[in-house]
């Protein structure tokens, strides 16, 4: 008894003691552990951004940007036919407000086209004070989560100040934090009563073993009363009249009500951003060298435009790898998901209009490690997929294309 | 399990056997009570899940017949045992009150303290109704045939117009983002939930609203049909499970 007393004694201090130890909190969604391929080669984002970083419960915060959905869509992947452009938070901290795609507001789900490109915005109101990693991601149904770029937010407050009020079609302003509660506990403690009441009626009495003999004895008339049957009688014709009747008063009381809403949402591509025609760009081969965590690309260049271009940019699964030699490759990006140096090129000069070239680019950063993207050599689809910027410094333009191409690995 | 004990020589139990016999009741009831708020709290998560934990999936096709569906197992093995071998009528009620507070427990402190939902999106529904009439049918007809057909089919039937008075006024209508949404759809979108996306929602679907568009009482009429067959095969569960067949042999 003494051992096995300081044994539970032990076990009580220890514990103690682990759950008083610092414990760091999860700073990342998982969205390493998706295939990198489905990373790279389903929803292409671009250009995101936040309002602001830091604000105040009741606040609103908005995010904003662009993604392109690849034509090289990976085959083990379910097409999108219906997606959920969300928001990972660590429970409703924020709430959404509005969300608009391609400028539209939209409530539900949507069918995305391959090969289309859309700009979407989430507004979001700070709900509980603290400070969160938060990503837009979208849920693609069948396929999972494709997240997009994470900040940090800051939110600043009282969560007591939190409001959230909203007007029905009948013109009723209705908390939208409060709502219904009280009616729900006024129903579940009426019914809860009345169970308590029946559960008692027989608890009041000896029960198992008592019952168990007198039932085995053959004294059954004597377990259950003329008068437990008269109550049982009552609860079995008033207590489905009375669920009718209430039934009936709350359908009075609420004439207009609808049922639960579940179209999927219409939204057409927009006019293309992405692979527009005007400079054109057609992967031929890509390598990559593990030993340099290097991806070598050639691509074929075939500038249309009216200008110059340089390739400046190249960006997959939210890691934007830079060309530092063009100065104009526009928003400005966090450390963590940026390689400033990332990219080279054989040839660094500027494509003239109308010329086609040759290019081996090479995208070189411990990135591809870091952001477990090299894992694509090890996966049963091993083709990259990404978005490409060029820029013409003279007239100030942007050209995107999305690549994609089979990725042969070189191991030495 | 033992020999019957002729009704001229029955004596009840009297003095200290009594008051034993009747800690013994307490110790067993309360015991019982956290083995079904765990057991059918658990059970009730896995399978009803969603449809029980957001007022959003509380639709009028499928919530309606998967939730007394699965509500009817746990009230139907345990009645088994109850009724069979105590005649104890209180075998639905307990479970489905054990569940409630179940539920209720992690309604408020998993959901709301732990997760940060307003507890009104995750309002629980009750079948209270539907277990007291099980119970009764039982006991009033002491048949397993009568109480599996009417008793399953009272189950399933009233489980819409219980909790009508709870979620009915989150069945209004409001206009967001150029479209109508009720209430409740609303609360969907605007407290995000990372793994909940719109199209999970398992509502509405099939072509039950060919029939005039009344999909709520062909869903409840088709969970009637069902739990009437739910009902005698967990009866059967429950006393196999309760059996005390191999507890003679040790």
């Amino acid at each position: 008894m003494k051992t096995q007393f300081k044994t539970w004694l032990l076990a009580f201090i220890a514990l103690t003691v682990l759950s008083g130890l610092p414990m760091s909190s999860a700073l990342a969604h998982g969205e390493k552990a998706l295939e990198p391929f489905i990373r790279m080669r389903t929803i292409q984002w671009y250009d995101v951004q936040w309002s602001t970083q830091k604000f105040n419960v009741n606040d609103e915060v908005s995010v904003s940007g662009k993604f392109h959905v690849a034509e090289d869509w990976p085959i083990s992947v379910p097409k999108p036919e219906a997606a959920f452009l969300n928001i990972s938070t660590p429970g409703p901290v924020l709430i959404r407000t509005e969300r608009y795609l391609n400028g539209k507001p939209w409530t539900n789900s949507v069918a995305l086209q391959p090969g289309g490109d859309y700009d979407f915005k989430v507004v979001l109101k700070g709900r509980l004070p603290g400070r969160y990693h938060i990503h837009p991601f979208f849920n693609l149904k069948d396929a999972g989560q494709v997240m997009g770029p994470g900040v940090w937010l800051e939110i600043g407050g009282d969560p007591g100040d939190f409001t959230n009020t909203i007007k029905t079609i009948n013109g009723e302003l209705i908390d939208m934090e409060s709502f219904g509660f009280a009616n729900g506990v006024f129903w579940h403690l009426f019914w809860g009563a009345l169970a308590a009441a029946w559960l008692l009626w027989w608890v009041r009495r000896p029960l198992f073993i008592s019952r168990y003999r007198m039932l085995d004895a053959g004294l059954e008339h004597e377990l259950i009363t003329p008068q437990d049957k008269w109550i049982a009688k009552l609860v079995l014709v008033g207590v489905p009249i009375l669920v009718l009747v209430l039934n009936s008063v709350t359908a009075n009381r609420y004439p207009d009500v609808i049922p639960l809403q579940a179209g999927l949402d219409q939204i057409l591509p927009l006019p293309a951003q992405v692979n527009a025609g005007t400079v054109n760009v057609d992967t031929l081969k890509a390598e990559y060298n593990v030993s340099k965590r290097a991806m070598v690309l050639q691509v074929k260049v075939d500038n249309r435009s009216q200008g110059a271009v340089r390739i400046g940019e190249f960006a997959t699964s939210n890691v934007h790898f830079l060309n530092a030699d063009v100065s104009n490759v526009g928003y400005i990006h966090r450390k963590d998901d940026v390689s400033n140096n990332g990219l080279t090129l054989d040839n660094n000069t500027s494509i003239a209009p109308g010329e086609q070239r040759s290019v081996t680019i090479e995208v070189r950063d411990a990135a591809w490690e870091s952001e477990r993207l090299d894992g694509l050599i090890r996966d049963a689809d091993s083709r990259l997929g990404g978005l490409l910027f060029l820029y013409d410094d003279v007239m100030g333009k942007r050209y995107i294309s999305s690549i994609s191409a089979a990725v042969i690995p070189k191991f030495i | 399990m033992s020999a019957q004990i002729p009704i001229s020589t029955f004596k009840p139990y009297r003095g200290e056997k009594a008051r034993l016999v009747r800690a013994y009741d307490y110790l067993i009831l309360v015991l019982a009570l956290f083995l079904f708020i765990g057991s059918f709290h658990l059970h009730f998560a896995l399978t009803v899940g969603d449809w029980d934990f957001w007022v959003d999936w509380k639709d009028r096709q499928w919530w309606p017949l998967v939730t007394p569906l699965i509500g009817i197992t746990f009230p139907a093995a345990v009645q088994a045992v109850l009724w069979d071998k105590f005649r104890l009528p209180m075998g639905a009620t307990l479970c489905v009150a054990a569940l409630l507070l179940g539920t209720w427990v992690a309604r408020v402190f998993a959901y709301h303290y732990w997760n940060f939902f307003p507890i009104n999106m995750v309002l629980p529904a009750t079948m209270v109704p539907g277990a007291l009439v099980l119970d009764t049918l039982l006991m009033l007809t002491n048949s397993l045939t009568i109480t599996s057909i009417f008793g399953g089919a009272a189950f399933a039937l009233l489980f819409y117009p219980t909790n009508w008075p709870i979620f009915g006024m989150f069945h209004q209508p409001v206009e967001v983002a150029n479209s109508q949404l009720t209430i409740a759809d609303l609360f969907g979108f605007q407290y995000i939930r990372t793994g909940m996306p719109e199209y999970l929602r398992i509502i509405e679907r099939g072509t039950l609203r060919t029939y005039g568009q009344y999909a709520t009482p062909l869903s409840a009429f088709c969970s009637a049909l069902l739990c009437s067959l739910m009902y005698p095969l967990w009866w059967h569960i429950g006393k196999w499970f309760a059996s005390t067949r191999y507890l003679a042999k040790i």
